[in-house]
């Protein structure tokens, strides 16, 4: 059947050759296989990179549920409807625990149980007014035959520093024995320290699980009774200013998030309690429940007590869901099946005549508000972040193509001399790019699912740890056809209108191999290699705080511009770049040939090589290295730079391996006596003792006498064996002598750039005078040498650095004076404790920092080892993002050892009848070989010179943009210490991959021009 | 004699479907000697010339060229025969074969520098070459920016600078009109009438106009040279054009 009469078919007679048609593009894509190995690749890379960052998406939002999952025991708290309308709501608690039977029906609802606690809620969000004004129930005395319950702190303000202003005492919650067995038991059994959660009712014995902090206070232990324990609940409030009558208990007064409220607040006696567990406090996160409460069994309430709470609306459902039901797909998903789970079971009325009903208080839906915003911000920098990656598998699709259809040339053109259409010839070419483009996108999108998890789990630069989250990311309908429609999809399009431009040229021109190429565009490749050079100087000029006139702001200071030359200027010089340098790279020979021209080793082969590299393939080999490698160098300097950073960070935090806040300023030996106990307590082989002990010094100073006052941070002799230094954050070896550091915020109280500084301590005395008492302010001075900026101290927040005068113990002694340096006392003291590289270490640390909080006296204590890993999940760069740029590093150095491993192959090829008439002349092999090599080693080498200088440029121009959004995570998280991304260099791992690089040249050059030497030279020559 | 070829045989494939094309063709020229080969498609014309040229090897017998030194072979690998395209035969193709990115004269000095030839000496054998084909006003031109005739002559001043007394021609005018296939016809038998340094040219065309103004012409069929004489080759009522 001839091409014309193909065209004349109907549809039904092409709809019943689809399957012969597509028999035929499969084998004829498996024959022509060399050549559409760069479409495969192409279409491949595409289909693995966007896959992966949409399964990476997918991975986030399942981590992070996971994550803010596990840090509340329900998922939801179910109230009456209406705390006024008594006709559709009751008081009988055995009633409203028979609604929770009628819960569990629902394939949703796994585990519900009757709770007294805080009072219902009945509003839309955190943000609305009322949301603080329901109370929960506070603890607020207790005593027993053991123990110190003096010593206890009811009051908990860290429940007001870390969420709405609603209740700052220690609240309690009175559970039933539903929830002794199931779901909630065993989320509550994973908080226990000591002890364990109830798992029956025990005659005779009213359980309470009480927080760590309180146990410690308390000094008691597991199994000791409590013979009461107060509570108070609320039976009436009011906005301040109004009086609050007929209350039958104390009229307490609050500042909550709308106001001052006044609250009447009646005790309750529970009596003869024992203590079954002590449980870990959780982290401070949704804060619809409130924070870390006395837990206590209902059978320690008498039924009026449980009547009394239920009339106040302290009774409410705890529920727990099957949380593997919640999509896992977005954190949108998950928010519209909670969205819909609430809505339907509000819908309904529940009890013997369905006259309850209920307000389901969502709270993971709360939880995911954070996360949405958060994660939404995460994947905007990923996204951003893996733009190169993205663009480069497109070129190398669009380059095979082109590549792929040139070698096709001589065949199309014989098609359409035995007439076949261009309509048919497009479709037969079209067919056969489709067959090899789905196989691409098939095995990219396998990949990039089995290699998502990998990537979730990194905890550094091409460093993976297995997490403690089972991830599945999985792909809907809907974003695998997204992939498959920007893969498969652009690479047919591209295909399309490069085959119809193809089809279009002459005839004669397709048989005489000559073409007529299109000119570039220059103009747009200098300028926008111009404009991205231009981004990476500016970014260079504004971390460096200045450059010669030029200020910190850099060149251009408008807030708009400056954005977009950040934004896009990394990728004008990266696309820019490749392109104008490619052209360097294409013309490598050449200039390589003018500087070694002289040399006899070339002289056979000079003027051949005078006719080589300037060719349009040989340009896009280059630029497709070009491409690849300036990747690599991207990736590889800001995943390090990240890895360092997060260390930084860490280090910054704590500041030593461990960091114990007290109570209140103690002395080393007081400090070191808690610590050992914890230790001793601790028992474990890793860290048996105290290695060193520092604290950091804090006073004022001043820049001259009456001046203002200036934080100063002292460091004490041998603080160097305990604290993490970093040649980042000051020159901590040098304050021995009388040399200081001055912060950053603190440097414009002493107007100094170099030299000497005089600073001054002031002594401040009360003198009595005829008007009473008067404080007298007398100064010690010393001549000091600053030494430079100090970015950071260990263990000390940002604000505490940048902010502060640092010096060495003798200068604070020449200050101060003896007595004062020897009597110092400070309520944070850090501690060397083992060997971080002993991965025993790292987990006895985190038991010790777990321990000291149980010690009495110990307010916080953190180790280096689990800030590193908070911050390396959630720190700088965040959540895998290093994961994202080891995938880009392993994926552009693959690309640029398998493009220039396909690329030269498809060039070598393409240059066969070029080899063939040279040996026809009286070219040797060895000639050849040598011709050829010089050739492509001159541009492979030039490409990888300029590649890594592009990369390091990328890299630079990037940094502003990466700093920025690992800025906004540090804060964003909570991190009290910023750390500057300093770029690291890692000269190493760029010089492994462009030798992996090479040799896969050398060795494809070696093939490929092997089999050129081998072919039949006659046949070469005839093109047959 | 400048050539002598013996006993050559070529076969391709194997088995039932191996298809000899060779079958032991003895042949051999005079210095000096144009020599037109022709036959019917797929008679082994150009395969004859390919193990001429040293760029196919034969199954079996053998060929000599009669230059300073004398060069024998017939069944080496390409490969091994370097010194047969460098100082032995000189090729010129249908297709010209020029490389498009150097000038003409740069075409020739190429191959004189492959063989060994220090780049001076290699120019001044190449200009004289241009000159000796007529081409020295044009020999700074790209191939491109040059007729199919010049481009064809520039090919034979790149087979001859290199002083081979042997020129492979296959189908040289295939590609060039009427005039300047004449043209360079003419320019053969002036090559090999010069009384300095006198070549011999084989030459494959299918055209017999052409092939009458070789100083002989080859006739092969059934894989051996049977005639030559076009008459005898062809039988009596071969219609050839006087």
């Amino acid at each position: 059947m001839s091409m014309k009469e193909l065209d004349d078919q109907s549809v039904m007679d092409k709809l019943s050759d689809i399957p012969s048609d597509l028999s035929t593009a499969i084998r004829s894509a498996w024959r022509g296989r060399e050549r559409g190995l760069a479409v495969f690749a192409g279409v491949f890379l595409a289909s693995l990179v966007i896959t992966t960052v949409f399964a990476y998406g997918v991975g986030l939002s399942q981590s992070a549920l996971q994550r803010g999952l596990t840090d509340e025991v329900y998922d939801a708290k179910v109230d009456f409807n209406s705390e006024s309308d008594w006709t559709t709501r009751t008081n009988d608690s055995a009633e409203w625990s028979a609604v929770c039977d009628e819960l569990l029906d629902r394939e949703e609802i796994i585990d519900c149980g009757l709770v007294f606690g805080r009072q219902g809620i009945r509003l839309s969000g955190f943000f609305d007014e009322a949301f603080a004004i329901p109370q929960p129930l506070n603890a607020v005395d207790a005593d027993g035959p053991t123990g110190n319950w003096d010593g206890v702190s009811w009051d908990y303000p860290e429940a007001l520093e870390n969420g709405p202003s609603i209740n700052g005492d220690r609240i309690l919650r009175i559970v039933d024995s539903a929830h002794f067995d199931g779901e909630l038991a065993d989320r509550y059994s994973d908080r226990i320290l000591y002890g364990s959660w109830p798992e029956s009712v025990q005659p005779g014995i009213n359980p309470v699980i009480l927080p760590s902090k309180i146990a410690s206070q308390a000094e008691v232990m597991v199994n000791d009774t409590i013979t009461y324990l107060n509570l108070t609940y609320v039976t009436d409030s009011q906005p301040s200013g109004s009086e609050l009558t007929d209350c039958e208990g104390e009229v307490v007064t609050r500042v909550i998030d709308s106001g001052g409220y006044q609250f009447c607040s009646v005790t309750m006696t529970l009596r003869n309690l024992t203590i079954v567990g002590v449980y870990e406090e959780w982290p401070f996160t949704n804060p619809t429940l409130l924070f870390n409460p006395v837990i206590v069994g209902d059978m320690a309430l008498s039924e009026s007590d449980k009547t009394a709470l239920m009339a106040n609306d302290h009774g409410y459902l705890g529920v727990a869901i099957d949380r593997s039901l919640l999509p896992t797909s977005s954190t949108d998903d998950a928010a519209d099946w909670l969205e819909d789970t609430k809505k339907e079971l509000e819908g309904e009325g529940y009890g013997p005549d369905e006259e309850i009903e209920i307000r389901y208080n969502d709270l993971i839906a709360g939880s995911l508000v954070f996360f949405r915003i958060f994660l939404g911000l995460v994947q905007v920098f990923d996204y951003i972040l893996m733009i190169p990656i993205v663009i480069l598998s497109f070129a190398v699709l669009i380059y095979g193509l082109v590549l792929s259809l040139e070698q096709r040339k001589r065949e199309i053109s014989i098609h359409r001399v035995i007439g076949g259409t261009e309509r048919g010839l497009r479709g037969m070419v079209l067919r056969e790019m489709t067959a090899i483009s789905i196989a691409g996108w098939l095995l990219g999108y396998i990949v990039a699912l089995l290699s998502v998890p990998l990537i979730l789990d990194a905890v550094g630069f091409m460093s993976f740890e297995k997490g403690d989250i089972d991830l599945n990311p999985t792909l809907g309908v809907g974003y695998t056809l997204a992939v498959f429609l920007l893969t498969v999809g652009i690479a047919y399009l591209v295909a399309r209108a490069r085959t119809k431009d193809f089809l279009e040229m002459e005839i004669d021109e397709g048989v005489r191999k000559v073409t007529s190429a299109k000119k570039p565009r220059t103009w747009l490749h200098v300028l926008a290699f111009l404009i991205g050079v231009f981004a990476s100087v500016e970014s260079y000029i504004e971390t460096s705080g200045g450059w010669g006139p030029i200020g910190e702001d850099g060149i251009i200071t408008g807030f708009f511009v400056d954005s977009l030359v950040a934004l896009l200027g990394p990728f004008a010089l990266w696309i820019g770049g490749a392109l104008v340098l490619g052209r360097i790279g294409g013309a490598a020979p050449r200039i390589v040939l003018k500087i070694v021209g002289w040399s006899k080793f070339v002289a056979d082969i000079r003027r051949g090589l005078r006719s080589s590299g300037s060719n349009e393939s040989v340009d896009r080999l280059a630029v497709i290295l070009l491409l690849t490698l300036s990747i690599v160098t991207l990736a590889a300097v800001q995943g390090y730079t990240g890895t360092l950073v997060d260390e930084r960070t860490a280090s910054a935090q704590v500041g030593a391996d461990i960091q114990v806040q007290f109570e209140g300023p103690v002395s080393e030996d007081v400090a070191r006596q808690r610590v050992e106990s914890a230790i001793a307590n601790l028992g474990v082989d890793a860290i048996d003792d105290i290695d060193s002990m520092t604290s950091v010094g804090s006073t004022f100073v001043a820049a001259k006498e009456g001046g203002g006052l200036v934080p100063a941070l002292v460091l004490f002799d041998g603080h160097e064996d305990t604290l993490i230094w970093d040649e980042q954050a000051a020159p901590w070896d040098s304050y021995g002598g009388n040399t200081v550091t001055i912060g950053d915020s603190a440097r414009d109280f002493f107007e100094i750039e170099s030299g000497s500084v005089e600073i001054f301590l002031p002594t401040f005395t009360p003198v009595l005078t005829g008007s009473g008492f008067e404080i007298s302010t007398t100064y010690t001075s010393a001549n000091l040498l600053y030494i430079g900026m100090h970015e950071w101290v260990p263990g000390m927040t940002g604000a505490e650095s940048t902010q502060a005068v640092l010096m060495g113990e003798s200068t604070y002694r020449t200050l101060a004076g003896n007595a004062t340096v020897d009597g110092h006392t400070s309520p944070r003291w850090f501690f060397e404790v083992c060997d971080q590289s002993n991965d025993d270490c790292k987990d006895a640390l985190e038991r010790l920092s777990a321990e000291l909080v149980n010690i009495q006296g110990v307010s916080v204590a953190s180790d280096w080892n689990s800030a590193h890993s908070e911050v390396e999940r959630n720190g700088g760069l965040i959540f895998g993002t290093q994961g994202l740029l080891s995938l880009q590093f392993v994926v552009a150095s693959m690309a640029s050892v398998a493009s220039a491993f396909v690329f030269l192959s498809l060039v070598l090829t393409q240059r066969k009848k070029e080899l063939a008439i040279l040996q026809a002349i009286g070219a040797s092999p060895s000639q050849i070989i040598k011709l050829v090599l010089f050739e492509i080693l001159a541009i492979v080498g030039m490409s990888m010179g300029l590649g890594i200088l592009l990369g390091l440029g990328i890299a630079q121009s990037f940094n502003g943009f990466f700093d920025i959004f690992g800025f906004i995570f540090q804060i964003f998280l909570g991190s009290q210490a910023t750390v500057d991304r300093t770029l690291v260099w890692p000269w190493m791992e760029l010089a492994i991959v462009n030798a992996v690089v090479l040799v896969s040249v050398v060795a494809a050059l070696l093939m490929v021009t092997r089999r050129a030497l081998n072919s039949d030279l006659a046949v070469v020559l005839k093109g047959e | 004699m400048l050539l002598e070829v013996s006993s050559l045989k070529k076969g391709f494939g194997s088995g039932s479907s191996r298809l000899e094309v060779l079958k032991g063709v003895d042949l051999s020229m005079k210095k000096g000697e144009l020599v037109a080969l022709m036959g019917p498609s797929g008679c082994g014309k150009s395969t004859l010339l390919n193990i001429i040229g040293g760029l196919l090897k034969g199954d079996s017998g053998s060929i000599k060229i009669n230059s300073d030194p004398p060069m024998k072979y017939g069944t080496k690998s390409p490969n091994q025969v370097i010194e047969v395209r460098r100082k032995g035969v000189g090729w010129i193709f249908q297709d010209f074969h020029l490389l498009d990115h150097i000038t003409s004269l740069e075409n020739v000095i190429l191959s004189l520098e492959l063989a060994g030839m220090s780049s001076e000496v290699a120019e001044q054998r190449a200009i004289s070459a241009m000159e000796r084909v007529d081409l020295s006003e044009r020999m700074r031109f790209m191939p491109n920016e040059l007729s199919g005739g010049q481009q064809q002559r520039v090919a034979v001043a790149r087979a001859i600078a290199g002083s081979r007394p042997l020129l492979l021609a296959d189908e040289p005018t295939g590609n060039l009109d009427v005039k300047a296939g004449e043209s360079v016809i003419e320019l053969f038998k002036q090559l090999c009438s010069d009384p300095d340094d006198p070549i011999s040219v084989l030459m494959v065309t299918h055209d017999p106009l052409l092939a009458s103004k070789a100083d002989r012409m080859l006739l092969m069929r059934d894989g051996v040279t049977a005639s030559s004489d076009i008459r005898s080759a062809w039988g009596e009522d071969a219609g050839v054009e006087t």
